[in-house]
């Protein structure tokens, strides 16, 4: 081989090379090190491991927790469509439609405020809207007369995981329809003209053009929102303490962490991480598939 | 792309079937901005008074809150998150671009399994890799060091990092490429000095987009930072609330400034602020 | 040559010497990030270091959960910190099998004054065969309290000497308009264990708890269980619909700002009571027994804590000075007038640096018979979780009695089944 050729043959890899070792090193590797995991049985402190098969997938799937957690992100997935998604869909058509433009950057600004804010402050937050006593949502209850709704709203099972998925909703409702905006703005403006010459209402006009000429952004944040729902972590992790009361508003992220690190199960934790990998799998080839079909 | 273009649009008066959306709007304007309005207004209160005059403005506003909430260790997870957060917006360009650079330039037939190694990352949720990432950084002895945010951070940005600058790098014409290479310049010389220099603007929403996730990551800096001194501040505010208990002046002013940066780079540069987050959804 | 020079060089040596001398780092770990400790024990080294300007102290914390999970972990790594401090009992048995805790024992024998300083009995909770492993600081122990104004207010002389008698309390108060006469921050899932603790230790037989909270034995089958959990529903019943949203530190200011009635609380809370309110006057009672109770009377839930010095130290005589600097007397009397905590040191509890309630605490303490460990620490984290978090379901009515004990025993079966093959 001359040099010219070593060089054309390895000058790419020099290129590549930093991104494939990081990946390799610090991603794929965990990501199959977790396999191999979840068939052992260790702590997180000392380096022994017991070998012990299926153990930690029949304990699994005995495990009520888990049914318990997978309900609460099936949950928090169908709120954040409705209400990221479809919401925060009409927020957008409303804010672009042009009998608001003029106070539509002011909204569109507080909106996507709270998206910028981070999720740990968000939650403490929350914390003090919702204390049960001097708390904000339960004074401000009161103070309209609706004394009979205040409630312990992270203190009841019934309400504590909606309380958490509300935190959620009112960070990221903004995000998405900020998404909204950006794709109702490449719509063509002659298609809105051509409506209006022949008399179609604004809601009738939402449904003919701006609905499907965003079809393919509705997909995209409903995936987002989705993939996010499988995720939640910090909002019961940090509200609820853990998924309280009870084992009530737990994820599957938080039940994982707990086992591994709270119940020093690492090798079961490592279990739910399959759980976790299997199902952003499924989520992420419905996400390529959506994006091959938008291609076309 | 999303842009602050004025529409030419003819003026209609605020009819009067608009006044009921209008009334959602501002409802759902007051349900976002009351809470923040009171953040800011509760981290210049007692904590006596935001407990009993919950609606009330601070009778005197309480300064020493921030010079508290400094002192008592914000500082220090303030510059920490900022130690980790430049250190991985660096990290991430650089490598993520020259990888771009090394996936759009060349043509060599296994870049294409490279490419599908690095949008197979895209997918991946970083949770799956939480119990053998502890184990490995604590066997490489990384874990409690800036290095056991960093390198998770970076790698976990890498994928869309890399497929954002590469999809720019792709538009760039062949023919600024060839002439570069007809002055002699080595593929790294034209990497470095042409397609660098013309990428800032994608450059920039990586940085947001980057500066967004390491700012604002929770689960991997609790679980890979033990000490106070390392802390980040999402991390740092759970240990600042622990640590504060019942002194709620100071533990509000400190959420403020944990906040305060990313939320006034985003009212002055609204526009690159917006590009840079849309983009990771939209992909270029 | 002028003095001025004379002086300017022989300051420069004596700085550079200073400089050159050889510094020792010693590690130092402990879980009060939180005042007052913080200050507390910020003071403490730099009073050391002042002292002593060849041993520089780092010093670390994290709050009370992260502590128990950190420790763990370095305890298990070789980032063992040089002098940190533990809970006693189980917790402090469990970090000694690492094999990376140092014996005490030639410490306390070559420095007999030292070793007679402490109170001896808190010493017992940190020995293990034989050896002692740890040094108690502070001693704890849990007691109700209960509000003395309202108590006169109501007309309650007697205080409560069975379990059915605190019920009656309980009644009395309510029909006297005290919603809720007691409460807990049952958000905090450690709360529950410590009530736990009580009762199963009064209403069971010492061989029933002896054999369950033993990992290998433990299988949480004595009907008795049940009834403990359905005496602690019942007590539940009168925190009314908010405990579960509420932290200990919660309720405490409640009680602090004199708005509850009754509270159980650890001894070493009484300064932080008195810190956020000096003039409440309140006294105490114990968990009062069960008449069908099997447990021994007398006793009372709690432990000491302390510090221990690892193994693995590179400058064991840094460290040593280090710990008998903690427990001087002179800083023993100082972090009881900071804190208000009672401390395991003789003397240190004195009528000028105290409290009244503070001096009560030394008493029941020394009164009691015996210790019961906390419940968190007495058994395996994945049986306390099963119970805590049990016990959070039953207060929100999600899970009946059975289902909790059901959760129980699968834990103790896994806990056994790993206990017996290691």
């Amino acid at each position: 081989m001359t040099k010219r050729q070593l060089r054309t043959t390895f000058e790419p890899v020099l290129f590549v090379l930093p991104s494939v070792l990081l990946l390799g090193v610090f991603m794929y590797y965990p990501l199959v090190q977790n396999f191999v995991y979840s068939f052992f049985r260790f702590s997180a402190f000392s380096s022994s491991k017991v070998f012990i098969g299926f153990q930690n997938y029949t304990h699994l799937l005995k495990d009520d927790i888990v049914i318990t957690a997978l309900r609460n992100n099936l949950r928090y997935a169908i709120v954040s469509v409705i209400f990221q998604v479809c919401f925060g869909l009409v927020l957008a058509a409303i804010l672009e439609d042009r009998a608001f433009r003029r106070v539509s950057p002011l909204f569109r600004t507080m909106f996507f405020i709270p998206v910028t804010i981070s999720i740990s402050v968000i939650c403490l937050l929350f914390g003090f809207i919702y204390r049960p006593m001097d708390g904000l949502l339960n004074q401000f209850l009161s103070l309209i007369g609706l004394d009979v709704l205040t409630r312990p709203w992270l203190g009841s099972a019934k309400t504590a995981i909606w309380a958490t998925i509300a935190v959620s909703q009112w960070q990221s409702i903004g995000y998405v329809m900020m998404l909204f905006i950006v794709a109702i703005q490449k719509i063509p403006e002659e298609l809105y003209e051509a409506a209006e010459i022949d008399g179609a209402t604004k809601i009738r006009r939402f449904f003919a053009i701006t609905l499907p000429q965003v079809k393919e952004m509705f997909f995209v944040t409903t995936l987002i929102t989705v993939t996010g729902s499988v995720m939640v972590f910090n909002e019961p992790y940090i509200l609820t303490q853990g998924g309280g009361p009870g084992t009530s508003s737990i994820t599957i992220a938080v039940h994982m962490y707990q086992s591994g690190f709270f119940k020093d199960m690492m090798g079961y934790a490592s279990t739910l991480a399959v759980v976790i990998f299997l199902i952003s799998i499924i989520l992420g080839i419905l996400q390529l598939a959506v994006f091959k079909s938008g291609e076309d | 792309m999303y842009g602050v273009k004025p529409r030419n649009h003819r003026r209609d008066a605020l009819s009067l079937s608009q006044v009921p959306i209008l009334i959602i709007l501002l409802v759902y304007f007051a349900i976002i901005a009351y809470p923040l309005f009171w953040i800011l207004m509760s981290s210049l209160k007692t904590t006596e008074d935001i407990s009993v005059n919950i609606w009330a403005l601070p009778k005197v506003p309480q300064w020493h809150n921030y010079t508290d909430a400094w002192r008592f260790g914000i500082s220090g997870y303030f510059i920490n998150s900022i130690i980790v957060t430049v250190s991985t917006i660096f990290a991430v360009l650089v490598i993520a671009s020259l990888g771009a650079y090394g996936l759009s330039r060349f043509k060599v037939s296994w870049l294409k399994y490279v490419l599908i190694f690095v949008m197979g990352g895209m997918m991946l949720n970083p949770q799956v890799c939480l119990i053998p990432l502890y184990k490995l950084l604590t066997a490489l002895k990384l874990r409690n060091t800036y290095w056991a945010l960093i390198i998770p951070y970076t790698t976990f940005r890498l994928p869309l990092n890399i497929l954002l600058i590469r999809t720019f790098f792709l538009s760039i014409p062949k023919e600024i490429e060839e002439s570069a290479k007809l002055d002699g310049c080595t593929n790294l010389q034209t990497y470095a000095r042409i397609f660098v220099p013309m990428s800032t603007p994608i450059m920039i929403t990586g940085a947001i987009l980057t500066a967004y996730y390491a700012w604002n990551e929770f689960m991997f800096a609790i679980i890979f930072i033990d000490s106070n001194k390392y802390r980040t501040i999402p991390a740092g505010l759970m240990a600042f609330r622990d640590a504060l208990q019942i002194n709620w002046g100071p533990l509000i002013a400190g959420m403020v400034i944990a906040s305060l940066p990313l939320v006034l780079f985003f009212l002055f540069a609204q526009k690159q602020f917006i590009r840079g987050m849309t983009a990771g959804s939209v992909k270029g | 040559m002028s003095k001025r020079v004379v002086l300017l060089i022989s300051g420069l040596l004596l700085v550079t010497s200073l400089m050159s001398a050889q510094q020792v780092t010693l590690r130092f770990f402990h879980r009060w990030p939180q005042e007052p400790r913080k200050s507390y024990y910020d003071a403490l080294v730099a009073e050391f270091e002042k002292q002593n300007p060849d041993i520089k102290i780092v010093m670390d914390s994290v709050v009370n959960d992260s502590y128990k999970e950190k420790i763990r972990v370095l305890v298990s790594s070789d980032d063992i910190p040089d002098v940190f401090c533990s809970w006693s009992d189980s917790f402090a048995y469990n970090l000694v099998k690492s094999g990376r805790i140092k014996p005490l024992n030639d410490m306390l024998a070559k420095d007999k004054a030292f070793a007679d300083s402490f109170i001896q009995s808190q010493i017992k909770s940190f020995t293990f065969d034989g050896k002692i492993y740890g040094l108690p600081q502070t001693m704890d122990g849990k007691v109700f309290i209960y509000n003395r104004e309202i108590f006169n207010k109501a007309g309650i002389t007697k205080l409560p000497s069975n379990y059915d008698e605190l019920i009656e309390l309980f009644e009395a108060l309510q029909k006297k308009g005290y919603k809720t006469p007691i409460l807990e921050g049952l958000q905090d899932p450690w709360t529950i264990s410590h009530y736990l603790g009580s009762m199963f230790q009064l209403y069971l037989p010492a061989s029933v708890t002896q054999k369950d909270y033993a990992e290998a034995t433990g299988a949480f089958t004595d009907a008795g269980y049940k009834v403990v959990l359905e005496r602690f529903k019942q007590i539940v019943k009168y925190m009314g619909p908010n405990a579960t949203s509420m932290t200990h530190t919660d309720v405490r200011n409640l009680f602090a700002a004199g708005k509850l009635p009754v509270m159980y609380v650890q001894l070493a809370e009484f300064g932080l009571i008195r810190q956020s309110n000096p003039n409440l006057k309140y006294g105490y009672f114990g968990f009062p027994p069960f008449k069908d109770g099997k447990g021994e009377v007398g006793y009372i839930e709690g432990a000491p804590e302390g510090f221990m010095m690892s193994s693995t130290c590179k400058n064991p005589a840094a460290a040593e000075k280090f710990l008998k600097f903690i427990f001087s007397l002179q800083n023993a009397q100082k972090f009881v007038k900071d804190i208000g905590a009672p401390v395991a040191i003789k003397g240190a509890v004195t009528k000028e640096n105290s409290f009244p309630e503070l001096l009560d605490a030394v008493e029941i303490l020394n009164e009691a018979k015996g210790m019961v460990p906390w419940f968190d620490n007495a058994v395996n984290i994945k049986v306390a979780d099963a119970f805590m978090r049990g016990c959070q379901a039953l207060a929100t009515n999600d899970k009946t009695i059975d289902q909790v004990m059901a959760d129980v025993q699968t834990a103790a079966k896994i806990v056994a089944s790993e206990a017996k093959k290691k």
